[in-house]
């Protein structure tokens, strides 16, 4: 007779991991890696070709890409995580209070991400970030308004899916505490399917924060965040390539690398499920 | 027919909710702002430089400033429940003026870049959703995750380095032939793509696989026969819910490419009035944008009732 | 033997990893005659039926003919060439009909793209006594034995000579089986050949003609249908036979009244929109007794085990715990919470799915003083049958029947005065369900414990039960 607990089976992690993985280092360690001060101006070489002492070139004012564009690493990536993290958590607390209440706080909570989710897009973080000037709290106050209203939804109706299943109702009769059933049996079930959400929701938060950036209603200059970097260096686009192609790149794989992930964890909690 | 109903009174609702929400939260932001409000309005007004003490009070007193905020707050619904948005602080333009003049130019831009996607999205899609697994299914997969990666400006900074400043084909930015919509509308299509082709090719996949499918083969249809009467429908009903929601994502598209490539729309509009703190633009500019959202949403669930019945009867019962 | 409708021979499935799921079946379908092909789930008869049509999933390899009237054998791994011979030919009826029709298309606008003329449809519905307005439904407004009869009367207007039934009474309540059964029966005296697939003994005694009885993927036994059923040659068919409730030994006792596990009175319910279900109703479980509640489905017997249980309150009664109220007093109820238990019908959703067994019956030892799972689950588990290796497993990774045994063996963990079994074993093969039942039994007998036994199956309640309680139908 074994009851003994199995050992934990080291379960083979997703081929996805590990970009990710990459991306979080450069997310912690971008600024340390950075050759040069990212702000250090150098107006006799404004705008020079890739050479050993810019690696990828200098932009308008003589600053070196390369060191600007890995500083500006935390910056756009961190603030990603962070405003996906607040945004998740306050969904997903919301969303559980909804599913375990009753008629009217559900109604209250749910009929107020509605009206979240009638708010079109980048607006709300538009209004904010127009409204006070820019900067990291506007930004991230925003975009965390705009995004809760979605993990509120997918966690109530997750959770109230699974708060009618047999197994619930079998740990009640049982005498379980609320509380307990709520940590072994809902948010399980409920953060398996945010956590796909999440990750395509950083890359969402990704190309949103850049796209402030780059309509000037983003971070502060001379803050190096690669939408303000691109929205910087655009006039000057037909003759630093290079230098326009690092902050593109840098955006487009960072969000690919999520995207990706994102869809894997999708497909396995789905394959899971069947 | 009362489900039509209910449904429209919904979408009115939200509307008129989103609006009330967008314009006390621009209310507050006025007057929340750290520093004196008439000040900031004289400046906006005269130019920085020529504000004097007494110009800031000429404008308190004109604009009512010097009430209490729950006053101010009754003028501020009152005013706009009249539709009177009043003038642009930038320009000294009526907004209503302003909105009208910019959202013709977004309203091109949109509908041309919506159907462009389309045209793109709905032949990929379905060739992708009767081969899934096929190469062409593996090709657009690997497009739509790339487009899907690409924020909408460095699509568009794509297409101007390759077609205007490299090939020089296409003008890199303005508004006035119909060569400078070429490439803002392209780079909202693209944008666009990126969603709706997995959307379609899903859609035609799943209806594909759908039992029904096969058992009107059963029945004697032939292939062909038995998805142009049950496969089609049952597919649009998907990829119109989907259609309309992506108006949502137009919009961050618009503010975006309309600011890239200089287009006098309203997003281009609307961020110069946030760089430049032009309130009554700002709140006329979200409010078009938020009804206008309101009003594809609520097409999309009339065209959705329409294309299938569920929800009709399932509401009536 | 008459000329055949449909032969089937040598027929064999593999699947990817080579194991054979059909073994080398030959069957064939008199002219106008009907064959029944029965078997538990997993036995492959379906498969038989999907390969009859060349509808088989990807992935397996079939070998074999299929002669289909007076066409040429065709190879059944040469599904186009079989595809030909539909609705001419061959007619199938879906197991689940509901998914066969468009979802967004009216009834009659699909029956008249099968092939029937416009002004055929009507009366080719009022003969399986479906009312001119269905003709005018979208199909998902329909129920499922609607929406087959739909599909039977269809293809008896399509006039294909052979028409294949595959489980055509599964997920329909008693009165739904006699329709369709009867529906069969009809199609059978318009001169339709039939191949009807199931699970279901009731098809099997009452449709005439041959059956075979299949078990992993070969026939097991076959001849005309009355035969086989009265003198069953093989050990399988007849353990399978005998595990139909109508044949179990009966066990009904006399129960000592004096000491009630359960009791309740003048309970009434009703929805808010949809009239009452049950009025003034009166109830006593014994101590060791079996107190079955029947009814079709929507008449209320889940509802009421579940305000048995203290789980919803009715609008009028009372419900007395061991002489408690716990209507009036709901404060009494969470002391005795764990001695009033609930078996759910799909017992595998009963645990935790991320969690192992062995984990979940651990837990049990927070809520449960003095319980030590080490100590008191080994010889509960030796009772109940249940291989101490499935403990380490997920939920999803062992049988109806063993998680049924499971979420037994969890309840009794618990020391219970009353369990409410909700239909426990409707979704178990007759054997298991069989072997289920008799546990359950044994264990009351045994604990002494009371038992509410919910179910549609009204030989399984009499073969069981001690009293028998009915609900009504909706009203």
């Amino acid at each position: 007779m074994s009851l003994v607990l199995e050992p934990v089976r080291a379960r083979s992690l997703p081929p996805s991991v590990w970009p990710l993985a990459a991306l979080a280092g450069l997310a912690l360690t971008g600024p340390f890696l950075a050759p040069q001060d990212p702000n250090a101006q150098d107006l006799m070489r404004v705008m020079e070709a890739p050479s050993i002492a810019h690696l990828l070139g200098t932009d308008h004012v003589g600053r070196d890409i390369l060191s600007r564009v890995l500083a500006g690493a935390p910056h756009s990536l961190g603030l990603a995580v962070l405003c996906v993290a607040l945004a998740s958590s306050v969904g997903v607390a919301l969303g559980l209070i909804a599913a375990n209440s009753g008629a009217l706080v559900r109604a209250l909570i749910m009929r107020l991400a509605d009206l979240m989710l009638a708010f079109p897009g980048l607006l709300l973080a538009l209004l904010f970030a127009g409204f006070l000037g820019g900067g990291i709290w506007p930004m991230l106050i925003g975009l965390k308004l705009a995004l809760w209203p979605q993990y509120a939804r997918m966690a109530e109706a997750v959770a109230t899916s699974v708060l009618r299943e047999g197994h619930v109702e079998a740990a009640r009769l049982a005498g379980f505490p609320e509380l307990t059933i709520l940590k072994r049996h809902v948010l399980p079930s409920v953060l398996r399917a945010v956590m796909p959400l999440a990750t395509l929701g950083v890359g969402q938060a990704i190309m949103s924060i850049s796209a402030l950036g780059f309509l000037g209603l983003g971070l502060k200059p001379p803050t190096p965040e690669w939408g303000a970097m691109i929205n910087e260096l655009l006039p000057f686009l037909a003759e630093g390539f290079v230098q326009m192609a690092a902050p593109c790149l840098m955006i487009f794989v960072s969000v690919l690398t999520l995207t990706l992930a994102g869809q894997a964890l999708a497909s396995n909690s789905t394959g899971r499920a069947q | 027919m009362n489900t039509v109903l209910r449904v429209i009174m919904l979408r009115i609702g939200q509307a008129l909710a989103t609006a009330a929400v967008l314009a006390s939260l621009c209310f507050v932001f006025v007057h929340a702002l750290p520093g004196d409000l008439a000040l900031r309005v004289a400046a906006a007004r005269v130019g920085d430089e020529r504000v004097t003490p007494e110009t800031a009070d000429r404008i308190r007193r004109e604009e009512g400033l010097d009430r209490p905020l729950i006053v101010q707050y009754g003028q501020w619904m009152g005013n706009l429940a009249q539709g009177d948005l009043g003038r642009s602080l930038l320009s000294g333009k009526p907004v209503k003026q302003e909105l009208a003049y910019h959202a013709s130019f977004t309203l091109q831009l949109g509908l041309i870049g919506w159907l462009l996607s389309y045209l793109i999205a709905l032949p990929l899609g379905i060739m992708a959703g009767f081969r899934p697994g096929g190469v062409v299914d593996r090709i657009t997969d690997a497009l739509a995750v790339t487009l899907a990666s690409l924020p909408s400006f460095l699509v568009g900074i794509g297409l101007i380095t390759l077609f205007a400043l490299t090939l020089r084909w296409l003008p890199p930015a303005g508004f006035r032939t119909g060569a400078h919509m070429v490439l803002p509308a392209f780079t909202l299509a693209l944008s666009l793509v990126a969603f709706s082709i997995p959307v379609i090719r899903n859609a035609v996949v799943e209806v594909r696989s759908a039992f029904f499918m096969t058992y009107a083969r059963v029945k004697g249809l032939t292939p062909a026969a038995a998805f142009r009467h049950h496969g089609v429908r049952n597919a649009a009903i998907p990829v119109v819910t989907y259609a309309a929601l992506q108006f949502a994502f137009v919009i961050d598209g618009f503010v975006v490419i309309e600011t890239l490539f200089n287009y006098p729309g309203l997003g281009e509009l609307l961020v110069k009035a946030l760089i430049a703190r032009d309130v009554p633009v700002i709140m006329g500019a979200g409010l078009v944008i938020g009804f206008a959202f309101a009003v594809v949403s609520l097409l999309a669930d009339l065209t959705r009732l329409w294309l299938d019945p569920r929800g009709l009867e399932e509401a009536r019962a | 033997m008459t000329e055949a409708a449909l032969t089937i021979s040598h027929l064999s499935i593999h699947d990817r990893s080579g194991a054979a799921l059909v073994d080398d079946v030959s069957l064939s379908v008199p002219r106008g005659g009907v064959l029944t092909l029965i078997g538990e789930t997993g036995s492959g008869k379906s498969l038989i039926a999907q390969a009859v049509f060349g509808l088989l999933p990807a992935g397996l390899s079939v070998s074999g003919t299929i002669t289909i009237g007076g066409h040429e054998s065709i190879p059944a791994s040469e599904p186009k060439r079989l595809a030909a011979l539909w609705r001419e030919q061959i007619m199938l009826i879906p197991q689940e009909p509901s998914a066969a029709l468009d979802p967004t298309m009216r009834v009659k606008r699909q029956m008249a793209l099968a092939g029937l003329q416009e002004e055929a449809i009507k009366p080719a519905l009022a003969a399986f006594d479906l009312p001119g307005s269905t003709a005018d439904a979208y199909p998902f407004t329909l129920s499922g034995g609607m929406a087959q009869r739909v599909l039977v009367a269809s293809a008896l207007g399509v006039g294909a000579p052979i028409i294949v039934a595959d489980e055509p009474t599964k997920g329909l309540d008693s009165d739904r089986v006699t329709q369709a059964i009867a529906a069969l029966k009809r199609l059978s005296a318009a001169g339709r050949s039939l191949l009807v697939i199931t699970h279901d003994r009731r098809l099997a005694e009452e449709l005439p003609g041959e059956l075979a009885i299949i078990r992993n993927g070969r026939v097991v036994e076959h001849g005309p249908s009355a035969g086989l059923l009265s003198a069953p040659q093989s050990d399988y068919a007849r353990t399978w036979l005998a595990a139909d409730p109508r044949h179990w030994p009966r066990c009904h006792r006399c129960c000592d009244m004096t000491s009630l596990a359960l009791s309740a009175h003048g309970l009434s319910f009703g929805w808010p929109k949809g009239g009452m279900l049950f009025e003034d109703l009166d109830l006593h479980l014994p101590k060791g007794g079996v107190l079955a509640i029947s009814g079709p489905s929507g008449s209320g017997k889940s509802t009421l085990g579940d305000i048995l249980l203290g789980l919803r309150r009715p609008m009028a009664g009372s419900v007395e715990w061991g002489g408690l109220d716990i209507v009036a007093m709901p404060s009494a109820i969470p002391p005795l919470r764990q001695r009033y238990q609930k078996l759910h019908q799909d017992p595998i959703t009963a645990f935790v799915p991320h969690l192992t067994f062995a984990r979940q019956f651990l837990a049990l030892e927070d809520v449960k003083s003095g319980l030590s799972a080490a100590r008191d689950l080994p010889p509960l588990l030796e009772r109940l049958k249940v291989n101490h290796r499935l403990m380490n497993r997920r939920p999803c990774e062992v049988s109806g029947g063993e998680a049924q045994r499971l979420a037994l063996a969890r309840i009794l963990l618990l020391d219970p005065v009353a369990i409410v079994a909700d239909e426990p074993t409707s979704r178990l093969d007759p054997v298991v369900q069989r072997e289920t039942m008799q546990l359950l039994r044994a264990t009351v007998d045994q604990q002494g414990l009371g038992l509410v036994l919910i179910s549609h199956d009204q030989p399984l309640l009499a073969a069981i039960a001690d009293e028998h309680l009915a609900l009504g139908p909706r009203a």
